[in-house]
């Protein structure tokens, strides 16, 4: 509890503490730190329903395109809201028929899902096709620091959400569902809604932090608001700072994002083998994370 | 009409491959209980297998189909051994999550050695065709395809006569009961986890002259492979025909007959799969 506070408290002061040269680049990665790690914690609040989503990528493009498309027309602050909300129609109907299902059908239609919305955005008239969707900055450019602090916004709403998880009595239906879903059946948790919930809550922030990347991008282009890389960065971070934790993804995310700047540089193409070969250690020989090496106490 | 017949005659040439790499995962599926993500990227191991002997050594696929076979056999029996059978008793997240993982790392190394180029394996007969009346059959689909058949009958016979065969269905069955009568679960896993990947392997080849070898080609082949297995109903080999037949039919009638087509194809696996967990959805599976 004390350490994300602390978390949130460096980066709402990161603006103002005396980096030097280094305060461009610094709040640049910040930036990204803020909105994939909002993405990491959205994930994982599927997660603790035991659901795997593959579609999280796709949260975050429907976002980042809704947004896109409609802030010439409605403003920064709507236009991030129906971005989300359109975020959180997709989940909807993704999950509806889905989530009924034993949990590999949700995992394998949530992907689907994913490469399936890039081929629309490819395919569909409004959306600038492959050559891709510029988008204007928040609030007309005006205020330098306004991207930075709407992704704080989205990470302090992604923390506050898991952290109301965990504390409420809704932890216990979601550990319920994970656990065993009969079970979870007879002591009288909806399953199917609170999984949806987790879910419709989840892409919202999804969608939110898609949104803010758009404007921090300034362009779009299917490959890249739909990547699979989105998808697995969201489910990478969590495992490897902590599954069904709210610190854990914060860890993950600092250490992972940056990493993420450095391997850029460094192999571009391809630097997602770093993370499928992250993802299969943590599972095999890590599965509580960077907190469980800490000695976190969850069990 | 002879473009509808002609579109029919494609689509159902296309079904024997997509039912050949979609047994191949309803086998890890039904008997190893693993929803392997990877699956794909043994299809892609044998396609550039293919490519790699065919451009450096001469090759020619026809040969590379069976060391294909025993190499994808290999690497799924080490994958197994190493990477799925310390998960089995996991959370099913967690296994889901390690083949998701196995698949990105694999598709992104081979990014890293090979690019992202798309290969072509090129034989002397790869532009062959048969005349039959008014349509032509390409002679490599139609040699894919009449191969399918044939590694599926194969299969079939193995999995109803041959002991080994019967033993997979009885683990696949139950594995509690089946281990009373003394057959040991952990080689029949190992055997069917290698047995599906050695599938994908040589579908691989089929499809590095078809189509072409590159990153990211097994990944489409998972995806339409989960669609017709959850059209055909989990566990149900016998179905995974019909409903292969279903996705490559879909797919020619959308390639031939929907404008601008071509890039949506790629969306129809997703129209299929959809369907399929609807209808599920809806008995209340």
């Amino acid at each position: 509890m004390r350490g994300v506070f602390a978390f949130l408290l460096l980066f709402a002061l990161l603006p103002f503490l005396p980096l030097g040269v280094w305060r461009a680049f610094l709040l640049d990665v910040g930036l990204f730190v803020l909105l994939f790690t909002a993405l990491a914690l959205s994930w994982d609040l599927v997660a603790r329903t035991g659901q795997l989503s593959l579609a999280h990528g796709a949260f975050f493009g429907l976002g980042a395109y809704g947004t896109g498309l409609l802030l010439p027309h409605v403003g920064t602050l709507p236009a991030l809201a129906l971005g989300a909300l359109l975020a959180g129609l997709g989940a909807l109907l993704l999950g509806s028929v889905t989530l009924r299902l034993h949990g590999l059908y949700f995992a394998i239609a949530s992907l689907a899902f994913s490469e399936v919305l890039r081929t629309l955005a490819l395919k569909l008239p409004f959306t600038g096709g492959p050559i891709g969707l510029p988008v204007p900055p928040p609030f007309g450019g005006g205020l330098p620091l306004a991207g930075y602090y709407l992704a704080f916004a989205v990470l302090a709403l992604a923390v506050a959400l898991s952290l109301w998880a965990e504390k409420s009595p809704f932890r216990l239906a979601q550990a319920a569902c994970r656990q065993s879903e009969a079970v979870a059946r007879v002591l009288g948790v909806r399953v199917v809604r609170v999984k949806l919930l987790s879910l419709f809550l989840g892409s919202l922030v999804a969608g939110l932090s898609g949104g803010v990347y758009a404007m921090k991008a300034l362009f779009l282009s299917p490959y890249e608001a739909f990547s699979l890389a989105r998808a697995v960065e969201a489910l990478v971070i969590p495992i490897f700072g902590g599954l069904y934790t709210t610190l854990g993804p914060l860890l993950g995310g600092v250490v992972l994002v940056g990493l993420e700047q450095a391997l850029r540089l460094w192999i571009q193409e391809g630097y997602l083998v770093v993370y499928g070969a992250l993802l299969v250690l943590a599972i095999l020989f890590l599965p509580k994370g960077l907190l469980g090496l800490l000695g976190g106490r969850r069990g | 009409m002879e473009l509808l017949l002609q579109t029919f005659l494609n689509g159902v040439l296309m079904a024997g491959v997509y039912a050949l790499v979609a047994t191949g995962l309803a086998l890890s599926l039904g008997v190893v209980g693993i929803v392997n993500f990877a699956h794909g990227e043994f299809l892609m191991l044998g396609a550039y297998l293919s490519y790699l002997l065919f451009a450096f050594c001469g090759v020619d696929p026809l040969l590379s189909l069976g060391l294909a076979f025993l190499a994808a056999f290999l690497v799924g029996g080490l994958t197994y051994r190493g990477l799925i059978r310390p998960v089995l008793r996991a959370p099913e997240l967690n296994q889901m999550l390690l083949t998701f993982g196995l698949s990105v790392f694999l598709q992104n190394l081979a990014l890293l050695l090979f690019g992202a180029d798309t290969r072509v394996v090129a034989p002397p007969y790869q532009a062959a065709t048969l005349a039959l009346g008014p349509f032509f059959l390409g002679a490599v689909p139609l040699g894919a395809f009449l191969l399918s058949l044939a590694l599926l009958l194969a299969l079939h016979a193995f999995l109803t006569r041959a002991p080994l065969g019967l033993a997979m269905r009885a683990v696949a069955q139950n594995r509690l009961a089946s281990g009373l009568l003394g057959i040991e679960a952990e080689g029949v896993y190992l055997l069917t986890f290698g047995l599906s990947a050695a599938l994908a392997g040589v579908a691989g080849v089929m499809l590095s002259v078809m189509l072409y070898a590159s990153p990211t080609v097994g990944f489409l082949f998972t995806l339409k492979s989960f669609a017709i297995v959850a059209l055909a109903g989990l566990g149900n080999l016998k179905g995974v025909l019909p409903a292969a037949l279903v996705l490559a039919l879909a797919e020619a009638l959308v390639s031939t007959y929907v404008p601008g087509g071509g890039g949506l194809v790629e969306a129809v696996f997703f129209l299929v799969l959809f369907l399929a967990l609807v209808g599920r959805a809806w008995r209340g599976a």
